[in-house]
């Protein structure tokens, strides 16, 4: 209690809190911190139980025993995985989780390749008309990129590369967000650590994969995390350009389920259950990373 | 002659084809579409084929669609209602848990947790949890606190706050965790000083904290704003727009004349340019309001 109320730093301090009115309200606060913290979690929590019960369980409850009516409960009746498994099988879902790993790997690396790869020359080789490249990529930032799906979509079909993975990949490699990070990164770097690997001669392509890239771990890792995340929760363009062909993602199937009347509520439950598995699993092994670099990642416009 | 060119231009050139394979990228996926939009635009279309310039027919065609000043309005709610309900939120998150003496990290990551819910999944997680009738969660929820039962996403009048509330609980810790930076870039000395001059929590609350967060919130707002005016698969997918367009925006409209109905890429990237201009005008507003101090 005592160690609660010591506080020597922000608005309200132990001094403070030594007057019961301010104790009452901090406590007050507390309560609503609280309530916050179970808004978010809860509606996760809900929706991997409701993933327990069966479709009749899930839509109108269980019977009581006192008075014969039907109520619906928090906790399901039984934590057996059948349904799940079920579900799982039926909706062939290890097929999309295998499709949107390809579809993740492949963003990630076009991601951290093509947009360091700019970073970099804009950043430390600095060619003559660079500044206009910089300029234009930050130009695309402010625009709107929802507004241009209609011509990038036709941009595609004209290539011929519907029902492939590679626009989605190559989609990734042209982030003026990344491009910013990196070069903010790259920006700090010592020109010493790279005069030195010139003077033995390596060539200014060798020297980004060399010393570059190797040495700029903690921002290749907040690109990546960002990368898969965004990779396996994308669905719009996956849509347009995979809808009805056999390299379907997770998130593609799930967006087609939002017309279809035959598939049944509880497979839906499921479904989005197994979606949003692999982003929390991803959380929670790099909770610090994510939440301490929201900062950069945030102010993206 | 030769070797002083390659002396003169030899690293630029080596800059710009290390690039190279980027730019192209950006042409293809970024800059061009967004330039072939204006052009589509100006055309009669049929399919991906352009039958005709037709000027600014697609334009005065929009502004005629029965389906256009529904969802105008409806994107101006949107806003609106984000701003009501999405914008104090973070701030006064980021200000509790800066506050905390226990239990601060669990609060960052519980906060953050729901950012981490691919948006499509949240919106089809919302959707039952909003599910009307009385076997859905929220509908439980608010009887036990004697509130009568509601139709929600069924209601016009609800439609558009509900599924701006699903936004909220989507992007309100991400966004509470940039303010948290900026509170903790506070001076502390100021709050010291502040409790020589004797002011009490109220007034360092007010003169110090606030102010401090002035600059980012401005920022934050009009990033706000913009986001929300983008608004597409919360309502496509929570309502289809319905019930009776209450809930349909801009860009869903640009979805259907592009996707769903007749497949009429040049009405729907007419569309896509109204937005884009109205957007850039907002962002010019703020950049006018907003002197180059942050970022």
């Amino acid at each position: 209690m005592i160690r609660f109320f010591r506080k020597d730093d922000g608005v309200i301090r132990t001094y403070d809190l030594r007057r019961p009115g301010m104790r009452a309200i901090y406590i007050a606060v507390y309560a609503v911190m609280l309530i916050v913290v179970a808004a978010c979690v809860l509606p996760i929590i809900w929706v991997t139980l409701s993933g327990f019960k069966d479709q009749k369980e899930f839509l109108r409850g269980v019977k009581s025993a006192a008075d014969n009516k039907y109520y619906v409960q928090f906790l399901p009746l039984s934590f057996a995985l059948d349904g799940y498994a079920e579900s799982w099988n039926v909706m062939k879902f290890y097929k999309y989780y295998l499709n949107s790993f390809w579809s993740v790997l492949g963003s990630t690396v076009c991601a951290l390749l093509f947009n360091g790869l700019m970073a970099y020359v804009i950043s430390r080789l600095r060619p003559r008309g660079h500044k206009i490249v910089f300029a234009l990529v930050m130009g695309s930032l402010m625009l709107p990129a929802t507004t241009s799906m209609v011509p990038l979509f036709l941009n595609i079909s004209r290539v011929g590369l519907q029902g492939s993975f590679v626009p989605l990949w190559l989609a990734f490699g042209a982030n003026a967000f990344y491009v910013i990070l990196f070069k903010n990164f790259y920006d700090t770097m010592p020109e010493s650590l790279l005069e030195a690997a010139r003077l033995d001669g390596a060539s200014d392509l060798a020297l980004f994969f060399r010393i570059v890239l190797p040495l700029s771990m903690p921002i290749n890792m907040v690109v990546i995390i960002y990368a898969i995340n965004a990779a396996w929760s994308d669905f719009l363009l996956p849509y347009l350009v995979l809808n009805n062909s056999p390299l379907e993602t997770v998130m593609v199937r799930l967006f087609s389920y939002r017309t279809s009347d035959r598939i049944k509520d509880i497979d839906i439950i499921r479904a989005i259950v197994f979606s949003i598995t692999p982003p929390i699993l991803l959380f929670i092994i790099f909770q610090r990373q994510i939440t301490q670099n929201v900062v950069s990642a945030g102010i993206k416009g | 002659m030769r070797r002083t060119l390659r002396a003169r231009y030899g690293r630029d050139i080596t800059g710009w084809l290390i690039m190279l394979p980027t730019l192209i990228l950006f042409a293809f996926f970024v800059w061009e579409p967004l330039l072939e939009s204006i052009r589509l635009s100006l055309y009669e279309a049929q399919g991906v084929r352009l039958v005709r310039f037709t000027g600014l027919q697609n334009y005065l065609n929009i502004f005629r669609h029965p389906d256009f000043w529904p969802a105008a309005v409806n994107t101006v709610k949107y806003c609106l209602w984000s701003l009501a309900i999405g914008f104090l939120v973070p701030i006064f998150l980021a200000i509790v848990i800066n506050e905390a003496t226990r239990g601060k990290g669990l609060m960052r990551v519980a906060v953050y947790l729901p950012n981490m819910v691919p948006g499509l999944a949240t919106v089809f997680l919302w959707r039952f949890l909003f599910k009307s009738g009385d076997t859905g969660f929220l509908n439980i929820l608010v009887n036990t606190f004697g509130i009568p039962m509601q139709s929600w996403l069924a209601s016009a009048k609800l439609v558009i706050p509900v599924i701006v509330v699903t936004m909220t609980w989507k992007s309100a810790g991400a966004t509470a965790l940039i303010y948290l930076a900026g509170l903790q870039g506070i001076n502390p000395e100021l709050y010291e000083a502040a409790i020589i001059d004797g002011a009490g929590v109220w007034g360092r609350l007010r003169s110090i904290t606030i102010p401090n967060l002035y600059n980012l919130a401005r920022t934050l707002l009009i990033l706000q704003v913009i986001a929300v005016f983008q608004i597409l698969y919360e309502p496509m997918v929570m309502t289809n727009g319905g019930p009776n367009n209450a809930s349909i925006s801009l860009m869903q409209l640009v979805y259907r004349f592009a996707f769903e109905t007749n497949y009429d890429y040049a009405k729907a990237s007419a569309l896509s340019v109204m937005i884009s201009i109205a957007l850039i005008a907002l962002t010019l507003i703020y950049n006018r309001v907003n002197r180059p101090k942050d970022l």
